[in-house]
């Protein structure tokens, strides 16, 4: 076949187990990263239905399809639940003359209304104690779910919290996701430890630790936590010395009385760890929280040794979630700004200078950066 | 949801056959590539898992396109290249071409045409959208460990049969067994064949009870002889046409052309019948002299079975866990099961079994010679 049969054959190919994306109509673009567009977008056979659209980024690719959109595909097939993500299939422009015969490949997902990092950002949408109970017990199931399954999320912040005009909390995007086993044959791991958007990653990963787990998430859980009630991220740093040095002022001194083997560390002795630094995750957040529950479990899970931290069974389990008021839905509270954020599309929600502020060299910049510029304003 | 396993009517009447591929040269130019994907792997020291989900990967690819249209070993290439991402194992496409290269003839590397490179990135999107994106697959591997794990009996033995049936299972993938049966099966029936050849005889398990006749009733359901039998013989038959007999296979060639195609000679069919009408004992035995032979002809396939005790298990999460799992309460994350003590298992082919082996018992009652017979059915076999 020569490449001219080839064109006309791929054209005229109809792959039965992959749908063109005119099944779909795209209604609005509702998210950039440097991974990938997102769109809402409805499915013309089922006009009530929406859907969105992550298109795969190959442009730059060198090595074809990429490995991370392979891993976030592969992640997503397996897991199945009413706190992850659903992804319908995966769909493709037809390939034609006009995109040299190379069709783009879009990521189909049940649409969400709302994404957490909006609802927050967004002064008029007021959480009760429950409403917040029922999304951090959300929260924790889904990442008990794919815990139990053995996937890591390693990217954990509000913006890639969805919640359903319903309620339901979604965990999404596993771009960063991956799966992880048991320390096989006692090897331990060699995980990339540039993971986590910067303001929600532990301090293992700061501190050069590859050997990671499922606390990774825990610590990311705690700071959505916080954030429920302080509306914004509670530890902005802008490098990675100064968020370890944040996380010091927040939960104390980094040391290997508090942690044992911290010492071993890779960066552990080329970082400034700020001595004497006594832990106040209570005393600050108290004036936030209110709820001793609320505190008590939130300092189970910014605890700086990943080894003490709660996991997610454990944190399931906290009083917080088994006393009055008990978790409620948030259908009814969703209900009076049922118009989702996606719809307010101007001015730009997502000010495109906040996206790739804190990147650092071969990390994953913080896409989607949803901190309004009024975030800056809040002093936590 | 696609179904990717078929029939042999379906596997008889594929988008080769039907652009006028016998299915004698099909079958070859899977086995070609298959080896193909098995040998540039080795090559790059890729893992016998990524090689495998490469294997598949083909194999799928051709029940919806033919290789007239696609050549075996651009396919082969780009399997190989995507399962090396899958699998958590990534080859550089460039650094994957080299090494075709310096595997093929100059002949069969034009078919690569002017940019190598670019052709494999183009027929990657094509192979990704013609399996669905269905990445993750599983192979015979994972359940030919566990199996093992346990059966009683003598170590030693346990462990040439593991070995022979490890070499079996690299093989079945150069057939289309994984487009027809279940990776627990064919691990099964693989397996029955390494005991048979090995003589090493299950009397006891692990688990056994009363309703188990076979050790495999624990794993599988429904399985009959008359399946086992087939799918060792369709793994049998490929030692059976030597591929230094077989033709140079040409390169694609335009649709005139297509008469050129010669089958290759005394290819017995899948069940094996022709030759057991004649004569069933020494037909075995010779297929099995065959095999053993080209086996240790083969370097590029060397035993790569892990040792003894069986617990390096591929880091992905096996098997793939589709449920839900259970609210939280009751423990979960648990590691990996206890590492079984055993000596381990020094490498190299297990030496050919005595000349007697397959008349003792094995093959004693030759398949249903009956060629309309319908395919063996497909009931729910997993407990
Ligand atoms: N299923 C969905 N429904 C609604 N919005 C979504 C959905 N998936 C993603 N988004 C929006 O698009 C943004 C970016 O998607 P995400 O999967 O996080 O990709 P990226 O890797 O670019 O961050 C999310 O923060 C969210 O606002
Ligand atoms: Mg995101």
């Amino acid at each position: 076949m020569n490449s001219k049969e080839k064109e006309r054959y791929i054209e005229n190919f109809a792959f039965p187990f992959c749908d063109e994306s005119t099944k779909y109509e795209k209604v609005a673009k509702i998210g950039q990263g440097t991974f990938g567009e997102v769109f809402k977008a409805r499915d013309k056979g089922n006009p009530n239905k929406y859907v969105a659209m992550k298109r795969v980024i190959m442009e730059n690719e060198k090595e074809g399809f990429p490995i991370t959109a392979l891993r976030e595909i592969r992640i997503l097939q397996l897991l199945k639940h009413e706190n992850v993500v659903n992804l319908i299939q995966i769909c493709r422009t037809k390939a034609s003359a006009s995109n040299k015969y190379r069709s783009t490949f879009y990521l189909v997902f049940d649409f969400c209304e709302h994404d957490l990092a909006g609802l927050l950002s967004n002064v008029n949408v007021k959480f009760s104690l429950g409403e917040i109970k029922k999304v951090m017990q959300q929260l924790l199931n889904g990442l008990y779910y794919i815990h139990s399954n053995k996937i890591l999320h390693r990217d954990m912040k509000a913006a890639n919290v969805l919640i359903t005009k319903n309620g339901v909390l979604k965990l999404a995007d596993f771009g960063l996701a991956r799966a992880f086993s048991a320390n096989k044959n006692g090897e331990p791991n060699r995980f990339t430890n540039r993971v986590v958007t910067l303001w929600y990653r532990p301090p293992e990963l700061l501190l050069g630790e590859r050997n990671y787990g499922p606390p990774v998430d825990m610590w990311g859980a705690g700071c959505i936590m916080a954030e429920m009630w302080t509306r914004s991220p509670i530890m902005q740093g802008s490098s990675e010395q100064q968020q370890l040095i944040f996380i010091s002022q927040l939960c104390g001194s980094i040391t290997p009385a508090v942690w044992p083997g911290v010492e071993n560390l890779e960066l552990y002795k080329s970082m400034e760890l700020p001595q004497a630094q006594k832990r106040k995750v209570k005393d600050r957040l108290k004036p936030y929280m209110k709820d001793p529950y609320a505190c008590d479990l939130l300092d189970k899970l910014l605890v700086l040794d990943p080894s003490r931290r709660a996991d997610s069974d454990t944190a399931l389990n906290h009083d917080f979630f088994w006393t009055d008021p008990m978790p409620c839905s948030l259908s009814n509270m969703l209900a009076n700004h049922h118009q989702s954020m996606f719809e307010f599309l101007a001015p730009p929600r997502r000010p495109s200078h906040m996206r790739t502020h804190h990147s650092l060299p071969g990390t994953r910049p913080t896409t989607s950066a949803v901190q309004d510029s009024s975030y800056q304003d809040r002093v936590f | 949801m696609p179904c990717w396993y078929y029939d042999k009517k379906e596997l008889r009447n594929t988008p080769s056959k039907l652009d006028g591929i016998s299915y004698e040269t099909e079958m070859r130019y899977r086995k070609e590539g298959a080896r193909f994907i098995k040998e540039t792997g080795s090559k790059m020291d890729l893992g016998y898992n990524t090689m495998a989900t490469g294997m598949i990967y083909f194999h799928r690819f051709y029940m919806f396109h033919s290789f007239r249209q696609f050549p075996r070993y651009v396919t082969a290439c780009c399997c190989l290249f995507l399962a090396g991402k899958v699998e958590e194992t990534p080859k550089k496409c460039k650094d994957i071409i080299k090494t075709a290269k310096s595997l093929l003839s100059d002949q069969k590397f034009q078919t690569f045409g002017e940019d190598p490179k670019e052709e494999v990135m183009t027929l990657e999107r094509i192979l990704l959208q013609t399996i669905k994106f269905d990445l993750q697959v599983e192979h015979p591997y994972y359940y030919l460990l566990k199996y093992a794990k346990c059966l009683k009996g003598d170590k030693t033995k346990l462990q040439k049969m593991v070995q022979m049936a490890w070499t079996f299972v690299n093989d079945s993938l150069c057939t289309t067994l994984a487009l027809q049966w279940e990776p627990e099966i064919i691990a099964v029936a693989l397996m029955y064949l390494a005991c048979k050849l090995s003589q090493f005889e299950v009397v006891d398990w692990i688990g056994r009870t009363s309703k188990h006749l076979r050790w495999w009733d624990m794993f599988v359901e429904d399985v009959t002889m008359d399946l086992l039998e087939d799918i060792c013989h369709q793994v049998l038959d490929l030692y059976q046409s030597s591929s230094s007999t077989a033709p140079e296979s040409p390169p694609l060639a335009p649709r005139a052309a297509q008469g050129s195609h010669t089958p290759i000679k005394g290819l017995v069919t899948s069940n094996g019948q022709e030759k057991m009408d004649v004569d069933s004992s020494t037909t075995v035995a010779s297929q099995l002299t065959c095999a053993m032979k080209q086996q240790q002809q083969q370097p590029a396939m060397p035993p790569d079975a892990p040792p003894y005790p069986y617990n390096t298990l591929p880091p992905y999460p096996y098997p793939a866990p589709t449920h839900i799992a259970p609210p939280p309460g009751p423990p979960h994350m648990s590691g990996p099961p206890p590492p079984m003590v055993f000596p381990t298992y020094p490498p190299g082919f297990p030496p050919i079994p005595p000349p007697n082996a397959a008349a003792s018992g094995f093959y004693a009652n030759p398949p249903n010679p009956n060629p309309n017979l319908p395919p063996p059915h497909r009931p729910p076999y997993f407990k």
